[in-house]
């Protein structure tokens, strides 16, 4: 093989770079911020809800899983400021799309959290005289949460890598950079090498963060039901 | 003599099955009443009624002199918010012990204090203190229940419900999920809780238990009570062959007293 590794006029853009991953982490980050508590309130409102509410909710729950993100992305970014008139510029839409796309899946996440929590600790909580509402926040949603805690790490990482469809828009992620730093350096060996190496560093970096905090989760009270 | 709790014309159903028949029972402060029964006549479904784990479909349900529910035209309806204060007055220990396993064994018992009484910081602990201190657990505070033996679980059960300070306690085969050698710890301390004074409505294939502790002894069979009384006229003496045939079922394989001088 006779390629030439050269880093050298990538590195020169790395600023570029490294702004699109603020961009990135900003994307990820607020849709997370937006999306997990979200993706409760859709639980709550699929498992306790009357059937007015269950049923849409449900609806648009699987509606968001099984349409893809581009579409939403499109939708949102171009169709939707026709139809109310409004102007939307592509991080708010790329904010927007991801909190609602990632909100469906969380939501699934909570309500299998939820649902495995054993009956005998509802029942517990209620004997107790605790409503609801005191038997969910107190006794329920610690230990479920505790139990999500993989696969909250698996949806956030997974939204972090969709989170690229952002530069379909013309929003300038990490990857949008690399490939505008490509097309102008004829260098993308390097450059996508390089960007994907910062999507490996970041997502590494918070999975470990995650293993230890579910480390020290464990140490603290138990998982099993006596 | 004070009335605690008064059950009158009881029913219960889940959709064509009928399990609780027609069940009157009144129970008086500091009574011990020992409720035994086969396998589905309706020991569990009663005492979940008590408490409103279960909602009855008919009958009427009183508590210290106060009638629980809203009676009108021949039904009664209850309110969510008036069975969750209901049951706060009520305590129930269940055969899993259902302890909360994110908690330590002394936030298991203020939780309920803390988050249903709004207690004081200084008055949930000091409750939690005195009951483990009951129960004989004081020295396992700070641990968390799958660090104790089921039968210091069950204790540690039986403290939280105590927390609450309820007029009443229901205990649903406590003893039935453990192993054998720690079945005695989890009755004693029922025991004494009866010494002490405590009105408890108690279900247990335990048949010394009921012998030694209950001031009456219930049987039930298809949803009725076919017969009751002291512990000697129920258990010794039965009258009905239902009780008979269910005393002869348990008594197979009887030891003579030990000898243990
Ligand atoms: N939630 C429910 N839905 C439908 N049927 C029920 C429900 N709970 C109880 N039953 C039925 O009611 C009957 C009485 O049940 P219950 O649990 O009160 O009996 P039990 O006397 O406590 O029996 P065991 O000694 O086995 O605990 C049984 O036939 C049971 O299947
Ligand atoms: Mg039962």
């Amino acid at each position: 093989m006779g390629y030439e590794w050269d880093f050298g006029v990538v590195l020169r853009d790395f600023d570029l770079l490294l702004w699109g991953l603020v961009n990135t982490l900003k994307v990820t980050g607020l849709s997370l911020l937006f999306g997990v508590p979200l993706g409760l309130f859709l639980a709550l409102w699929r498992l306790y809800g009357g059937r007015l509410i269950r049923v849409p909710v449900g609806v648009l729950i699987e509606f968001l899983r099984t349409t893809p993100p581009i579409a939403q992305l499109f939708w949102f970014f171009f169709a939707m400021p026709i139809l109310l008139g409004i102007e939307i510029d592509p991080f708010q839409a790329s904010v927007l799309t991801f909190s609602l796309q990632s909100s469906a899946f969380f939501a699934e996440v909570f309500r299998g959290g939820i649902v495995s929590i054993d009956n005998g600790q509802w029942e517990a909580a209620k004997a107790i005289g605790m409503d609801r509402n005191a038997s969910l926040r107190r006794i329920i949603l610690p230990q479920a949460v505790k139990r999500m805690v993989p696969a909250f790490l698996e949806r956030a990482i997974e939204l972090m890598k969709t989170t690229t469809l952002v530069g379909t828009i013309s929003y300038a992620d990490l990857l949008y950079e690399a490939n505008n730093i490509a097309q102008s350096t004829y260098r993308s060996l390097e450059v996508f090498s390089l960007a994907a190496g910062m999507y490996f560093v970041v997502i590494f970096a918070c999975s470990m963060g995650v293993r230890r905090l579910e480390r020290h989760l464990g140490r603290t009270g138990e998982t099993t039901t006596g | 003599m004070v009335e605690i709790l008064k059950i009158e014309g009881l029913n219960k159903s889940f959709g064509d099955l009928t399990v609780l028949d027609g069940i009157d029972l009144s129970v008086n402060k500091g009574e011990t009443i020992v409720v035994i029964g086969a396998s589905g006549s309706g020991k569990s479904t009663m005492l979940r009624c008590v408490n409103f784990m279960e909602i009855p479909s008919g009958g009427r349900i009183t508590l210290n002199g106060s009638a629980i529910g809203t009676a009108s035209n021949g039904s009664v309806t209850y309110s969510e918010k008036e069975l969750t204060g209901l049951r706060a007055r009520v305590g129930m220990v269940f055969q899993h012990f259902n302890l909360f396993p994110h908690m330590t064994v002394k936030q298991n018992v203020m939780e309920g204090p803390k988050t249903v009484l709004k207690c004081s910081a200084v008055e949930c602990s000091r409750r939690a203190d005195k009951y483990l201190e009951k129960v004989g657990l004081g020295w396992k505070a700070d641990s968390f229940p799958s660090q104790l033996s089921g039968g210091q679980q069950q204790r540690v059960a039986i403290a939280r419900a105590l927390a609450m300070e309820p007029e009443i306690m229901l205990f649903d085969e406590a003893t039935s999920a453990l192993d054998p050698e720690l079945v005695g710890e989890v009755l004693l301390t029922m025991k004494e809780l009866a010494d002490e004074g405590m009105t408890m409505l108690i279900v247990t294939h335990e048949l010394g238990f009921a012998y030694t502790v209950a001031d009456r002894v219930l049987f039930l069979a298809n949803g009725k009570i076919l017969e009751q009384g002291d512990p000697e006229s129920v258990l010794i003496n039965p009258q009905q062959d239902a009780t008979k045939n269910f005393l002869r079922g348990h008594g197979s394989f009887r030891l003579p007293e030990p000898n243990l001088d």
